[in-house]
């Protein structure tokens, strides 16, 4: 039998520099060649922008510490801010309103955890599944139209100030803490980080861990549903592909973050960094007039970058 | 039967309380659990005295996991009754168990790698703080450090568990059972990855556990273990409780004979080679990522040579570099005179064939029939015109089951409703059917059954008779010494010396694999 | 343990393997549904709507096929649907810029055949799992389309180009013979080579199959290069039938591609399934849509139903696994 390697010490500490040569890397660059970069209020438009990834990543973390993927966040976040325009628009009520979101992400959150933890079907196939589900409800919702006639004061709580700080800043300032003390202080953290690590210690400790992974997802669910807010009040509309391929730059947000796809190795900060970094990316190419769709493709180009490297740091057998 | 920790001086442990009068601790009264086709526990009767170490043996399959499984609470038992102390109880889940002091130590920890040592320690058991919802992070801790403490493991209760060695692991398991109150530790071949030192490390903790009254349930293969260390044995086979017995009123013979219920022959029918043939395989200063240093060997056509050593002096990985499944960083192979590089593909074009210690991950596609496991590594040979045809592979197939006797109903059942046995056969005819011409074996007969042990030995022997090379690691001494020719012993991940026929014996194997401390 | 004593004995009566069983049941499944619809819509049985119908699942066949292949190792390949995008709109491009149907035939294939082994570079060489280096191909190439095609769309081909698509033989149209040509050297090409059976013996354990002596890497490379290949063969028969290119184009069909494997009975661990199985997955899906069609269903569920089939077949498969 061959010897057991004791395993590099802490690989974190290599991914620490890794996001943030990206993040500083790339600020340099737009600094350079993009005059308006450096200035106060392009730094705060892109903390701004970057609030609703970092919605979606948070909870992303933690389904991929479980070892798990959601692709229908985009989709879901979609059909939430159409259920809520529609909602708003006629009631007024942004309670009710805030209410349907987060009901369109619990139940699509439910039904994600429901497959994966309970038929054990794979969660990328599962999250397919409720992408291709999502997709196609938002647009028999919305019958391909958008939603106008948003109210003001929707518009208000992704343009507005509250304490003189943009809202949004404060909206993921304070789901960023809740997330840390979620993921460090509470046993949900501790037992999600096992969900991927080692599920059978978890059966032998006594704890359910089918229901925690449901909630995990339902978490994810309902962070597309406050997401789904923001980004109505953002576009002041509800639009039926407004946010499809989301999911995307939250995983590459992820990943850049150094949160692995196995064994529960995951990194909160790294997240916020690895949303700043696309963050910084977007804005930087928007400032150069590249068009949205190239941008998509400079984030997978990144992402692949970044697993290229990580493949290239870690002693593979 | 390992040897080598027959030499080990035996433990001066006070003798532990002998379990004359009172109640067992545990004891379970027949028991049985079935799973679809098969009896894993058939009316087992077992009983655990406080400060004792019981050891359990058996074959593979017997049921001891079963038997572990139902203890834990992990598995339920079908039929049987369990009384803790003379009182009866039930045992259906893990915390079940846990209340009653049981704790299970399997070979595959149940730890979680990211999280650190206090978190494992307590994980389920996590201690809420004043405010709801939160852990108390500095209780934990503190509490943390003090099972360690009990222990003696010197680590930071902070460290991430993956970045522990085995040992250690193994250590924060034990300290994760004994802040449950464990009061009886089952622990499943222990000793299978740790070294000697921590090996003697983990037997002091043994004894210190004993001295507590804490009871061990200790499975192992090792008979020296089995006679230095047990109070009392309990033997299993197919499930069903064949024997106990007292160490000080038994042998290793009559153990043997119990697990396997018969005589066990132990001389393998064996034509020593008078002339070897070529030069089948030639390392020289071979070195690879994997550890390896400075390997020099020889094995000729005609002769199974041996490479033996202790658990983790790297014979394993110089297999796996000879073949090329782990890279190489310095050194040449040359195989029948020419240069080999590269990996298992170019192996396999110059006539080697590996048969790995895990046949069921890297010897075999579980999930295909015998005929497709036969001819995947012929198919380059089998069908030189890259077509491939179904009735031919079907030939070749039955061909080779004829050969070797692989007990099947057809060459399209499923390989992995296979004894053991027939599923190593299935590995070493799919050589065959490639024409290899040396044969590297790591542990060839791990985890088959004694009656099925000497078919394969008969079957290497027949190979080299044909002319091919062979060669053979081993963990068990006797093998080595009944059916090598010549045998190389490692230390240290090196080559430290070599023992010819004539050398060839358990003590200098073990005096040569020892590190002289 | 027991030795065999004499060659192995087969057990008298039929056999018939599991692989055989499980494609028979699948031929009912079509015929089932045939008959169903029949009854449920009358503009079902008639010629027009089935040469549709056919039509339609070779489209989706050319992509699922290669597809399989993949499916077969363990992994996935995402792309496949914006390969079509690329491939198309290069090809497109190379037609109306020298006029000539084979150039532009032979710069989508090409397309589609450097996209495959980019694929198969990822995952083999830089071990990136499949659905993630796949999933990033697929938006890198939606950028690239996006860009190149700019909310342009090219139309108007020559019409011998067009016949690939939209022209018919005998009465049948032409894409179905393609169907029939690729069902043929598909499965020629898994049962019948030792590639196939290489790759079979892959996705039943990856790890075994390279301590045979199996060049795994290259195999890798060859079965994305072989599914970006047919997403380019698909890309010019779109082509040639929707008579013009866009950005978006073939975007929607990665999902049912999948789906007509799984219902073909690939397995998603790999190992298991069949280039003929896809065939009647294909069939079976394009059914089920078509029946859709017919019945008037909004055509906006289709990705909902071709979403919960996937689940579903994958469901069974795991059910089956578990029993098995």
């Amino acid at each position: 039998m061959s010897d057991q390697a004791v395993s590099s010490p802490a690989p974190r500490i290599l991914a620490i520099p890794g996001v943030s040569v990206a993040l500083i890397g790339l600020s340099l660059l737009f600094a350079v060649a993009s005059p308006g970069f450096l200035t106060s209020g392009n730094l705060s438009n892109v903390l701004v922008q970057s609030v609703i990834l970092l919605l979606l990543a948070l909870p992303m973390t933690l389904i991929i510490m479980t070892e798990g993927l959601d692709l229908s966040m985009g989709a879901v976040l979609t059909l939430a801010s159409l259920v809520l325009a529609l909602i708003v628009v006629s009631t007024q009520s942004l309670a009710l309103a805030l209410l349907g979101a987060l009901g369109v992400g619990l139940v699509f959150g439910l039904v994600n955890g429901w497959l994966i933890a309970g038929l054990s079907i794979p969660p990328f196939v599962a999250t397919l599944g409720t992408l291709g589900a999502a997709q196609g409800l938002a647009l028999v919702v919305s019958d391909g139209q958008s939603v106008v006639g948003i109210p003001r004061f929707v518009r208000l709580i992704y343009s507005g100030e509250t304490f003189g700080i943009p809202t949004p800043i404060l909206i993921g300032a304070g789901f960023y803490a809740l997330f840390h003390i979620l993921l460090y202080h509470t046993r949900f953290g501790t037992y999600v980080c096992a969900l991927g690590g080692n599920r059978d210690a978890l059966t032998l400790a006594g704890v359910a861990w089918k229901r925690l992974l449901v909630a995990v997802y339902m978490l994810g669910g309902a962070m597309a549903g406050v997401a789904a807010l923001l980004m109505t009040a953002r576009i002041n509309a509800g639009h039926p592909t407004a946010a499809i391929g989301m999911e995307f730059d939250a995983i590459a947000a992820v990943a850049l973050g150094g949160t692995s796809f196995e064994k529960g190795n995951g990194w909160l900060l790294g997240t916020l960094l690895g949303v700043l970094t696309v963050g910084v990316l977007r804005n930087g190419l928007n400032l150069m007039a590249v068009p949205s769709s190239v941008q998509v493709a400079c984030i997978g180009a990144l992402v692949i970058a970044a697993l290229l490297i990580d493949s290239l740091r870690s002693t593979r057998p | 039967m390992n040897a080598m920790t027959a030499t080990r001086p035996r433990l001066d442990a006070p003798p532990p309380p002998r379990p004359a009068e009172g109640k067992p601790l545990l004891e379970l009264k027949g028991i049985c659990k079935t799973f679809p086709g098969v009896k894993a526990l058939d009316d087992v009767s077992f009983a655990v005295w406080p400060g004792e170490v019981h050891m359990l043996l058996g074959e593979n399959g017997a049921g001891k996991s079963s038997l572990m499984k139902v203890l834990c609470g992990a598995y339920q038992a079908d039929a049987g009754e369990y009384l803790h102390k003379g009182e009866t109880v039930e045992i259906r889940n893990p915390a079940d168990a846990r209340k009653l002091g049981i704790a299970v130590i399997f070979q595959e920890f149940s730890l979680v790698p990211y999280l650190d040592v206090a978190q494992n320690i307590f994980l389920g058991r996590e201690f809420p703080s004043r405010i709801p919802g939160l852990i108390d992070r500095r209780r934990l801790y503190r509490e943390a450090r003090a099972v360690l403490d009990l222990i003696g493991l010197d680590i930071d209760p902070r460290t991430k568990v993956h970045t522990l060695g085995v040992a250690q692991q193994q250590m924060v398991e034990i300290g994760k059972a004994l802040s449950q109150d464990a009061r009886i530790l089952v622990m499943d071949e222990p000793t299978a990855a740790l070294s000697d030192r921590e090996t003697e490390r983990l037997f002091a903790v043994m004894r210190q556990l004993q001295a507590k009254g804490v009871a061990i349930v200790y499975i192992s293969h090792r008979m020296a273990e089995v006679f230095a260390l047990g109070d009392r044995i309990t033997v299993l086979r197919d499930g069903k409780l064949v024997g106990r017995a007292q160490p000080d009123e038994t042998t290793p013979d009559a153990l043997v004979r119990m697990m396997v219920g018969r005589n066990v022959d132990m001389s393998y029918p064996r034509n020593f080679t008078e002339q070897p043939g070529e030069i089948a395989l030639e390392v020289k200063g071979l070195s690879a990522k994997n550890g390896i240093r400075d390997i020099d060997l020889t094995v000729r056509a005609g002769e199974i040579v041996g490479l033996c050593g202790l658990v983790g002096s790297g014979r394993s990985e110089v297999a796996r570099a000879v073949f090329g499944a782990d890279e190489i960083t310095a050194g040449e192979v040359r195989v029948f005179g020419k240069p080999k590089r590269g990996g298992p593909d170019a192996s396999v074009l110059a006539d080697i064939g590996l048969i790995p210690e895990s046949r069921k991950t890297e010897g075999l596609a579980l999930i295909r029939t015998v005929g497709d496991n036969l001819a995947v590594a012929g198919l380059p040979k089998l069908f030189p015109d890259k077509l491939f045809s179904p009735g031919r592979a079907r030939r070749a197939a039955e061909d080779l089951i004829a050969r070797l006797r692989i007990a099947t109903p057809s060459s399209n059942q499923s390989v992995g409703l296979l004894s053991g046995g027939n599923q190593q056969k299935v590995v070493i005819g799919k050589w065959l059917a490639a024409g290899t011409r040396l044969f590297i074996f790591d542990e060839p007969t791990r985890g088959i059954d004694v009656g099925a042990k000497s078919e394969i030995f008969a079957l290497i022997d027949q190979l080299v008779a044909e002319g091919a090379a062979v060669l053979m690691i081993s963990s068990e001494q006797a093998e080595i010494v009944h059916v090598c020719d010549r045998a190389y012993v490692m230390r240290g991940k090196r080559i430290v010396g070599e023992l010819s026929r004539a050398e060839l014996s358990e003590e200098n194997i073990v005096r040569m694999g020892m590190h002289d401390e | 343990m027991s030795t065999a004593s004499d060659a192995p004995v087969r057990a008298p009566g039929f056999h018939v393997s599991r692989e055989v069983q499980q494609l028979a049941y699948r031929l009912l499944a079509v015929a089932l549904l045939c008959a169903a619809l029949s009854f449920a819509a009358e503009a079902f049985f008639t010629a027009n709507n089935i040469l549709n119908v056919l039509r339609q699942a070779s489209l989706l066949f050319f992509l699922a096929s290669g597809l399989t292949l993949v499916i077969l190792t363990g992994g996935l390949d995402l792309s496949v649907g914006a390969n079509i995008g690329l491939s198309a709109c290069f090809a497109a491009t190379a037609i109306k810029a020298t006029g000539s149907p084979a150039l532009g035939t032979l710069a989508g294939l090409a397309t589609g055949l450097v996209i495959g082994i980019c694929n198969g570079l990822m995952v083999a060489k830089l071990r990136i799992p499949s659905f993630i280096a796949t999933y990033g191909m697929l938006w890198v190439l939606h950028g690239i389309t996006y860009y190149y095609m700019a909310g342009e769309t090219i139309h108007g081909f020559p019409p011998g180009f067009r016949q690939i698509g939209s022209g018919y033989f005998l009465g049948v149209p032409i894409p179905v013979y393609l169907m029939l040509a690729f069902l043929l050297a598909g499965t020629a090409f898994a049962q019948r080579t030792i590639w196939g059976q290489q790759i079979y013996a892959i996705g039943a354990n990856p790890v075994a199959a390279r301590l045979t002596g199996i060049p795994v890497d290259r195999r890798l490379i060859l079965v994305y290069a072989i599914s970006g290949a047919m997403a380019g063969v698909a890309s010019i028969v779109f082509l040639a039938r929707l008579n013009s290119a866009e950005g978006d184009i073939g975007e929607a069909m990665t999902l049912p591609a999948i789906a007509a494997a799984l219902i073909g009975g690939a397995s998603l661990f790999g190992g298991i399934g069949s280039v003929f199985g896809t065939f009647i997955g294909a069939l079976i899906l394009t059914l089920v849509l078509n029946g859709m069609n017919l019945l008037e269903v909004n055509a906006n569920w289709q990705p909902l139903v071709t979403g919960l089939i996937v689940v579903l077949a994958v469901w069974l498969d795991m059910a089956g696994r578990r029993r098995g």
